[in-house]
């Protein structure tokens, strides 16, 4: 008998493994018409792994004092062996995560898996994407480079539009009138600390509801596009028939991760400054101001939108309410059809606002 | 169902809502709106607005190399320039313009090596007799940046022949172009994070050293002195070397990592359809 197999028995005795590994691997069963946007989950959770781990690792020697922080950014970027490549796989993995977040949101939003039961699943993951858009924000102050301190300047500023409270907010959010010291000091608590165990927590709701209410089957492959809920009881999903996870899609799981890595690689050892502007290399000064400001990719057509608005609160509100809708869609969109191409009108939509989106964000870039 | 073209025009309506929506609604974050600039000074607020000798030096100072580098009206001519009331008070240091034989010393306030070398040249020892002052050759307002090309047959025939000027720069030329070739590659890595503040103090001193032979007028002092500079420009290229170097290992690292991660896709993909 071998070590291994040993070892399996005698744990299997202690916590009954072997029941364990029927039902939630080998005896998991998933629709046979699963796809490869299914997977996209798995990256994420891996994204998100790989960002504690490369951001445990530079805490070692990043100092978040005004006064030492760029310096340390210099010496993990210049001088620390490897630093180089774990502070590219951190600040290219927040890009990325936000990138695949939005595809795992689009192949959801595509195949109609946001509708009933799967309301909080939808909840539970937009929520996650605001919040991760948030770690990304308070990521970007750390380097405390010129780039850093003033895109939150001008982002932090954008709260004074909200009225009556509007100044106080900007207060409580730089700790202070100004970016400064006190502002470093929140963020990177916010930054390590609390918004890591939020998304870990809201990873938890998302994959317990995922667990509850089942996989959904897509809606393609010949197979029944409505949705099959009765809406009156719970009942879990189940697929009868289906493909186990163990070893069918853990291995599609693992292709696509393998697909995300070698893109992600390529970004960190060919393209790295894809990312990244002059002014990042460049102390915070907060007597110079920097000519232009532009923030990240994601947030691009958010800063458009608010250049196309006359008056800055005007386009604050019709991001709120734009971001009510989306968040609210399953509730919204209550029609049992899930096929994208027997909901016209959802179609028009969703292609016109990715147009849109995508406009806005070239315009932004260019503007 | 065939739709009514009014039920058409509802669609593409609620449909161009929605869109508008949607694309607004990818993150609800407190975006950049503004770029901010630095505030201008109230010299030149007053002085755009000016016609003739009073208006043009703005025009001419924002092409300039001190414009370039945030040196203002008050950095050289003092005075406040926040206050209109006493941008020219001089109790506030304003200056106004020098006289001729006093441009040296006002542009040697900030330019002290360069004064030195030019007072103990042909040039200097000619100042007040019809010699050339710093803004003969650099400008006044559109103050050019020191280089080579100050040293062409236009500017110095104004005074005298221009032969021994061109020895003197051909003496120089190669020297130049090694310092601006360095200096750019200086300047692509730190645009991209590397650390060149070592490298950049050592160019700044390399480039004083040879800028004081600009002011010279002893063709083998000049060549003596870039043969020496040359040296250290040397080092310096080598030192750079050594960082292209590392970066081009780090490319072919990255190239074998992205075909392993290829390759163990296509096998995993591969074993995975045997289960299909």
């Amino acid at each position: 008998m071998s070590p291994f197999k040993q070892m399996y028995d005698w744990i299997d005795v202690r916590i009954g493994a072997r029941e364990i590994v029927k039902k939630e691997l080998t005896g998991y069963l998933l629709p046979r018409n699963i796809n490869e946007w299914y997977s996209l989950g798995s990256v994420l959770l891996v994204i998100f792994a790989l960002q504690v781990l490369t951001g445990m690792l530079l805490l070692v020697y990043y100092v978040p004092d005004a006064e030492k922080a760029f310096r340390s950014i210099t010496y993990i970027m210049n001088e620390l062996p490897y630093g180089w490549l774990i502070r590219l796989c951190h600040a290219v993995g927040s890009n990325m995560m936000v990138a695949v977040l939005f595809m795992h949101m689009l192949s959801t939003l595509m195949m109609g898996s946001y509708k009933g039961p799967r309301e909080l699943n939808w909840l539970t993951g937009f929520t996650l994407f605001a919040v991760v858009q948030g770690t990304s924000l308070t990521g970007y102050l750390l380097p405390w480079s010129q780039l850093s301190f003033w895109a939150t300047t001008v982002a932090t500023n954008s709260a004074s539009a909200i009225p009556v409270a509007g100044p106080y907010l900007v207060e409580f959010l730089r700790g202070g009138k100004l970016v400064g010291p006190p502002t470093l000091g929140r963020f990177f608590a916010m930054h390590v600390a609390v918004i890591p165990l939020v998304i870990a927590a809201l990873i938890g709701a998302h994959l317990f509801v995922l667990k509850r209410t089942g996989i959904s089957s897509p809606p393609f492959g010949g197979v029944e596009t409505k949705n099959p809920w009765p809406s009156q009881s719970y009942r879990y999903q189940s697929h009868p028939g289906g493909i186990p996870f163990f070893p069918n899609f853990a291995l599609q799981d693992l292709t696509s991760i393998c697909i995300y890595l070698a893109i992600f690689l390529a970004v960190v050892f060919f393209v790295p400054n894809l990312l990244f502007t002059p002014e990042a290399f460049v102390p915070a000064n907060p007597f110079k101001t920097p000519a232009h400001i532009k923030p990240e990719w994601y947030f691009l057509a958010n800063y458009q939108t608010l250049k196309v608005f006359p008056s800055e609160l005007l386009g604050l509100s019709v991001q709120a309410a734009a971001m009510t809708f989306v968040a609210l869609l399953p509730f919204i969109d209550r029609s049992p059809e899930r096929h994208p191409l027997k909901r016209p009108l959802f179609l028009a939509c969703a292609i016109a606002g990715i147009l849109l989106w995508v406009g806005l964000t070239i315009w932004g870039h260019f503007s | 169902m065939i739709r009514t073209p009014k039920n058409v025009r509802t669609v593409l309506h609620v449909a161009s809502l929605c869109a508008l929506l949607l694309a607004a609604a990818a993150t609800w974050h407190p975006a950049l709106a503004a770029s901010a600039e630095q505030p201008e000074t109230v010299c030149i607020q007053c002085h755009s607005s000016m016609e003739g000798k009073l208006g043009a030096p703005v025009g001419l100072w924002r092409k300039s190399i001190h414009a370039e580098n945030g040196i203002s009206c008050n950095s050289c001519h003092g005075g406040d320039p926040k206050n209109a009331a006493d941008a020219m008070n001089r109790s506030r240091g304003f200056l106004g313009a020098p006289k001729e034989t006093a441009i040296p010393a006002f542009c040697g306030r900030c330019h002290p090596g360069v004064m030195k070398d030019y007072l103990s040249s042909a040039h200097g020892r000619a100042l007040g007799l019809g010699g050339p002052t710093c803004v003969t050759c650099h400008g006044n307002h559109q103050v050019l940046k020191a280089s080579l090309d100050l040293i062409n047959e236009k500017s110095c025939t104004r005074c005298h022949s221009f032969e021994r000027a061109r020895t003197i720069r051909d003496a120089m030329q190669q020297t130049e172009g090694y310092i601006i070739g360095i200096d750019r590659r200086i300047s692509g890595f730190r645009a991209i994070g590397v650390d060149t503040d070592r490298l950049g103090k050592s160019l700044f001193a390399v480039r004083n050293r040879f800028h004081t032979l600009f002011h010279d007028v002893n063709v083998e002092r000049v060549k003596a002195e870039s043969t020496q500079i040359n040296a250290e420009l040397g080092k310096l290229d080598r030192d750079l070397k050594v960082i292209e170097d590392a970066r081009a290992k780090r490319k072919v690292a990255g190239g074998i990592a992205v075909f392993c991660m290829l390759l163990v896709a296509v096998l995993v993909h591969l074993l995975k359809k045997t289960y299909d």
